[in-house]
């Protein structure tokens, strides 16, 4: 599977602050790759290096196979959806108005408007004006945007962070869909059950710098103590190392039916950015 | 250049403006002031100056106005941001947010021209000029919303360009000392370039008019470019 995004020793400043510092990554096509990390990390910088609308200080970037500089063009713009905190509509106009101004700069049939509302649990609020939306449901109508052109790759900036976990869910099934039908997504959140959910790799980033990059289940197992958690009926905690050595006093606390619950130590994905960074994701 | 996408951007423009009660009373200015003077000619035609006057009028509140007004409004609710992401090039943003504004300016110029009587301006050569001073109006009004950040900031820009650029003939009537730096210096601004095409027909007048023209849409495209990435 080829890279759709190739990022090498990138850098940004804005004059005397680092923003990103040697950033190394790749996306594979048809991955969900989640950049955790929490506000002021540099996420939002890295998608905007991404996209074009800022330039890098040093590095090499490739988005597409091409250097983002080249996104003026149609045909590349055309390939890649964005959804940020600074995305907006137009306040004045109904959701409709607003999609079918975008259905059209993209040349897709208006079909794909009631498609991309029933995605974002929206269907049926097309004549609503957007300045009379929730926050919520504004999100909702951008991220309906940010899709609507079925693009190649697309971008998602904290995309749930407004939504209540019944309609997260219902992105998240929608984000899923869009994924199997072929969209790469690269999100920046801070939400770590997110990241969990979606992402197939996460990368962690922090004061600038990746910390930490790889699969969420093989985070979980690197940052695991290997240890079972045993309580007993007794109610007595006991915390007994994952080696053969202790295989027999497992089994006796066991054949005994001392053992109330059982489990094997599995750091969340919070847990884990705490333990490299030694901050909390928000 | 695609013109689905720029019919796409007029018809959603359109539909905001029937909306935006802040842009509506802009084209009755013209008018008004076109009731006004015409009541003011007793019955003579109307001074090749006055004519301009409303011209002037009319291209800088209506159409620099106007395109100011959008194009801010775009940059500071960060609309422009999604135009400029999605497919259509700079080209197309500009013609499809222009059309409304083009639409809007001729309906209010020749109702006010009718007014006040156009016969000066039926001719070839006063025609050109007016064209092309309609697109130095137009790309300073879309240059200078490219350049402020919010729609409060550009009533700030509106007034001292629609006194220099809009009102230009009433320069005359400051009473400056015949042949003073000032007047010279009003002389070549476009309106009194337009004034001066009408007294002598010389084709200078339009060549000087067309070099103000050029200098607006460097200046847009200039703030485009700030516009276009982050600092």
């Amino acid at each position: 599977m080829g890279h759709i995004i190739k990022v090498n020793q990138v850098q940004k400043k804005f004059q005397q602050t680092t923003a990103l510092d040697q950033i190394s990554f790749h996306v594979s096509e048809g991955e969900i790759f989640g950049m955790l990390g929490p506000s002021g990390a540099g996420k939002t910088t890295m998608i905007k290096l991404m996209t074009g609308e800022l330039g890098k200080t040093a590095g090499d970037l490739e988005v597409l196979g091409k250097n983002p500089d080249a996104f003026h063009r149609s045909s590349y713009k055309a390939q890649i959806g964005v959804l940020s905190d600074n995305s907006a509509l137009y306040d004045r106009l109904s959701v409709l108005d607003n999609l079918k101004l975008f259905c059209k700069l993209y040349e897709k049939p208006l079909s794909r408007i009631d498609e991309v509302l029933e995605l974002v649990n929206m269907w049926g609020e097309q004549k609503k004006i957007v300045s009379k939306l929730s926050k919520g449901m504004r999100q909702r109508v951008l991220l309906a945007k940010s899709f609507i052109h079925q693009p190649k790759l697309l971008f998602l900036d904290e995309p749930t962070s407004a939504l209540d976990p019944g309609n997260t869910a219902h992105i998240h099934r929608s984000l899923r869909k869009l994924n199997e039908e072929g969209t790469t997504i690269f999100l920046n959140t801070h939400d770590m059950q997110e990241a969990a959910d979606l992402c197939d790799r996460v990368a962690f980033l922090h004061q600038g710098k990746i910390q930490e990059l790889d699969r969420p289940s093989a985070l979980r197992y690197k940052y695991s103590s290997h240890a079972f958690h045993i309580t007993t009926f007794a109610e007595e905690e006991l915390v007994i190392e994952n080696t053969p050595d202790n295989a027999a006093e497992v089994a006796q606390l066991i054949a005994d039916g001392a053992v109330k619950e059982m489990h094997t130590d599995n750091p969340t994905l919070g847990d884990i950015f705490l333990n490299i960074t030694g901050k909390e994701l928000v | 250049m695609n013109v689905n996408r720029i019919s796409a951007i007029f018809e959603k423009d359109l539909k905001d403006f029937t909306k935006n009660s802040m842009l509506f009373f802009m084209p009755l200015l013209p008018i008004i002031l076109a009731v006004f003077y015409s009541r003011m000619g007793d019955g003579e035609d109307l001074p090749l100056f006055v004519i301009y006057l409303i011209v002037g009028v009319t291209y800088s509140a209506v159409t620099a106005g106007f395109m100011m007004m959008m194009m801010a409004e775009e940059r500071e609710k960060n609309t422009l941001r999604g135009l400029t992401l999605s497919p259509a090039s700079f080209i197309e943003i500009i013609i499809g947010k222009s059309l409304v504004t083009t639409l809007l300016t001729f309906a209010s110029l020749i109702i006010a021209l009718l007014i006040m009587g156009i016969g000066p301006l039926l001719n070839a050569k006063a025609m050109i000029g007016l064209i092309i001073l309609f697109f130095f109006f137009l790309f300073l009004g879309i240059g200078v919303g490219l350049f402020v950040k919010t729609v409060g900031m550009t009533t700030a820009y509106m007034m001292p360009l629609m006194f220099l650029f809009g009102f230009t003939p009433m320069v005359e009537s400051l009473q400056f000392e015949e042949g003073s730096m000032v007047l010279k210096i009003f002389a070549t601004f476009p309106i009194s370039q337009m004034i001066k095409l009408g007294e002598d027909g010389s084709w200078s007048h339009i060549g000087i008019v067309s070099l103000w023209t050029l200098g607006a849409i460097a200046f847009t495209y200039i703030c485009y470019i700030r516009t276009r990435k982050d600092s």
